[in-house]
């Protein structure tokens, strides 16, 4: 299987350069529905699942591979050059802020701006650090993942997963945007929430954009402020937007912010 | 329809909201709770004040609040409603509430995001129904995992086993094989000594050895004979067509007689018995039942043997009296190494009457045992 289908990449745009969007813990590439057409005109616009998301290949999903974000930000390195992205812009949402910077430190040319929507290079609290969560939140975030199963259901996901070449079935299904193997979803979670990449911020060569919400519980405002003084010449906007999704709460906010920026 | 049922009905829709059996909330765009009814603040032990106003992520458990922003909100965003989403409500004193909550946004005409409206569910049976479910697959999984591991292992464990066994009874065969000639090298020694002048003591004590040496020759035959048993597949035996067994039984009785002169043993047998046997098993077989009338018999009573055809069978009887076996002991009497309660000097190898069961085995033949308070009575029968 190719990297564009095991990841189900979408390109659409008529632009030169390239602007990838990349999804957080919880959905798909349909995260992106509000914002990313907005640019279609002036880049040629990259969409894709994560493995063991929307409709990615089930199949690829290693849980050695994907127990840390370096597995994720290699897919998205593989994904970048299998459409010669050079001088590009990442966009990443939640957890994929950090995956593109990881991808960005193995790949340096691939992108000369990253756009972090929400991003938080810690979840849990440390020594002298507030990242809003303690450890056994966390745990407690893990087991409470088992209680939701949205639109899944075992015996229905080869067909769903199978037949990528026909979204009609997968959109007849209600949650299907946030559809995860529960097993995967608690996987991506722990790989998620115990991630630590504060020494990472420093070394970012590229611009970096923050956009962070007014109220997020998810990436509090001060630790948008974290990585805005880690990250020297890094860009700190505060949107008016609340909660952790503005991409899909407060598009045209997003989009403004962006289109700035780039 | 009168007037009075449609104001009823009117004045019921407020108190219906207010106590349905049901929680309902309203959520603003910016996530604060606008409105909610009595029967959540009854559920949460919460007051009116305390709600509205607040965000309404406080009012969820963490693992809620997490999956709140991650799923159900963008799913609201995405397709406007969302259903059968377990949620935890913290109560007034924190305590999780499991609830199933059903999801939708209220947008004005132009679009714009009112309010988000939940109709929350009381859950507990069913969710804890679900974590069971979730836990009993995951254990019928783990079984299955460590079930497939027990069995190979069983099975590796049991080959081993197997060949350590097979190891050890052709250890035993050679081991046997090769004392044969050191002991066959003794005898010659000693039937030199019996020519030379002996004293009285000298006498006694070749007869001893000699005593010596028929035991362990006798012990070597019967663990080669395992060996073979064990290693062959069974005991092998040479038949002859017409063998005068007769001569060979007298042999034997004679011989053990020899050995264990406290108990008389009688032989009862028409004098031209001719059968198809192998002779030589017969009067091992013989030897061995004799061997453990005289062990286990009471001394001092007549063991008596007896041979003859019935119904189309050759039948060979040796009865001895003494204390009946146990029950217990009956289930095991020819197994290899099954010794019962014998005098300490009397332990043998424990192999006499399952080497005796083999040989009758070998004829098409059995070897029963019946114990009363009289008398034991061991009987090989075999079709003739």
């Amino acid at each position: 299987m190719s990297v564009l289908s095991r990841n189900h990449v979408q390109v659409s745009g008529s632009g030169t350069r390239a602007m990838v969007f990349a999804h957080g813990f919880g959905c798909d590439q349909n995260m992106w529905r509000f914002v990313a057409p907005a640019f279609e005109a002036d880049f040629r616009v990259i969409a894709f699942d994560h493995v063991g998301a929307g409709r990615s290949d089930l199949a690829a999903f290693d849980p050695g591979k994907y127990a840390n974000l370096q597995g994720y930000a290699d897919d998205l390195v593989e994904i970048g050059e299998a459409l010669g992205v050079h001088h590009g812009v990442f966009v990443g949402h939640s957890v994929s802020a950090m995956i593109g910077l990881l991808a960005s430190l193995k790949a340096p040319d691939m992108f000369d701006a990253l756009v972090m929507v929400g991003p938080s290079p810690r979840y849990i609290d440390d020594d002298g650090y507030r990242g809003g969560f303690s450890e056994s939140q966390i745990e407690e975030l893990l087991e409470f993942l088992a209680d939701n199963h949205l639109g899944w259901s075992a015996a229905m996901a080869p067909a769903i997963m199978g037949n990528a070449d026909r979204p009609e079935l997968a959109e007849e299904l209600t949650n299907s945007f946030c559809r995860t193997d529960p097993e995967i979803a608690r996987h991506f979670a722990r790989a998620t929430f115990t991630s630590d990449n504060r020494d990472d911020l420093r070394k970012v060569a590229a611009r970096t954009l923050i956009l962070q919400c007014s109220e997020d519980v998810i990436a509090p405002p001060e630790v948008g402020a974290f990585c805005h003084a880690a990250m020297p010449g890094s860009e700190l906007v505060t949107l008016k937007a609340t909660g952790h999704c503005p991409n899909l709460s407060a598009p045209d906010e997003v989009v403004a912010a962006i289109r700035a920026f780039v | 329809m009168s007037d009075a049922f449609a104001t009823n009905v009117h004045e019921d829709l407020e108190d219906l909201y207010e106590t349905a059996p049901c929680g309902y909330l309203s959520v603003t765009a910016d996530g604060v709770i606008a409105k909610c009814n009595q029967t959540l603040l009854t559920w949460t032990g919460r007051s009116r004040d305390e709600l509205i106003g607040a965000r309404f992520s406080t009012l969820l458990s963490i693992g809620s609040r997490i999956y709140n922003e991650t799923h159900l909100a963008p799913l609201l965003r995405m397709q406007g409603h969302v259903s059968e989403v377990a949620l935890d409500i913290l109560s007034h004193g924190g305590i999780k509430l499991p609830m199933l909550a059903n999801a939708a946004e209220k947008r004005s005409d132009d679009g714009k995001l009112l309010f988000t409206r939940f109709t929350l569910l009381e859950a507990s049976d069913r969710r804890r129904y679900e974590h069971d479910l979730i836990a009993a697959r995951d254990n019928a999984v783990e079984r299955a995992r460590s079930g497939k591991a027990l069995e190979a292992a069983i099975s590796t464990e049991l080959e081993d086993e197997r060949a350590t066994a097979t190891l050890r009874d052709q250890f035993i065969a050679v081991l046997g094989h090769d004392l044969r000639n050191p002991l066959a090298a003794i005898e010659s020694g000693l039937h030199l000594l019996r020519k030379e002048e002996l004293g009285s003591r000298g006498e006694r004590v070749v007869e001893l050895m000699e005593g010596s040496i028929r035991r362990a020759a006798r012990l070597i035959d019967d663990v080669m004979d395992l060996a073979r048993i064990r290693l062959g597949g069974g005991i092998g035996i040479h038949r002859s067509r017409r063998a005068s067994i007769g001569p060979t039984l007298r042999q034997v009785v004679n011989e053990m007689q020899a050995i264990s002169p406290t108990s008389a043993i009688t032989l009862d047998a028409p004098p031209a018995l001719e059968i198809e046997c192998d002779p030589a098993r017969i009067g091992q077989l013989l030897s061995n039942l004799l061997g453990n009338a005289i062990t286990h018999g009471a001394p001092g009573y007549p063991i008596r043997v007896s041979a003859g055809i019935d119904a189309g069978e050759f039948v060979l009887t040796v009865t001895n009296s003494g204390d009946p076996i146990p029950e217990q002991t009956m289930r095991h009497l020819f197994q290899p190494f099954f010794r019962g309660a014998a005098r300490p000097s009397q332990q043998g190898l424990g192999l006499g009457l399952h080497i005796a069961s083999e040989i009758a085995k070998a004829h098409g033949g059995v070897i029963t045992a019946s114990s009363a308070e009289s008398a034991t009575t061991f009987r090989f029968a075999m079709p003739l």
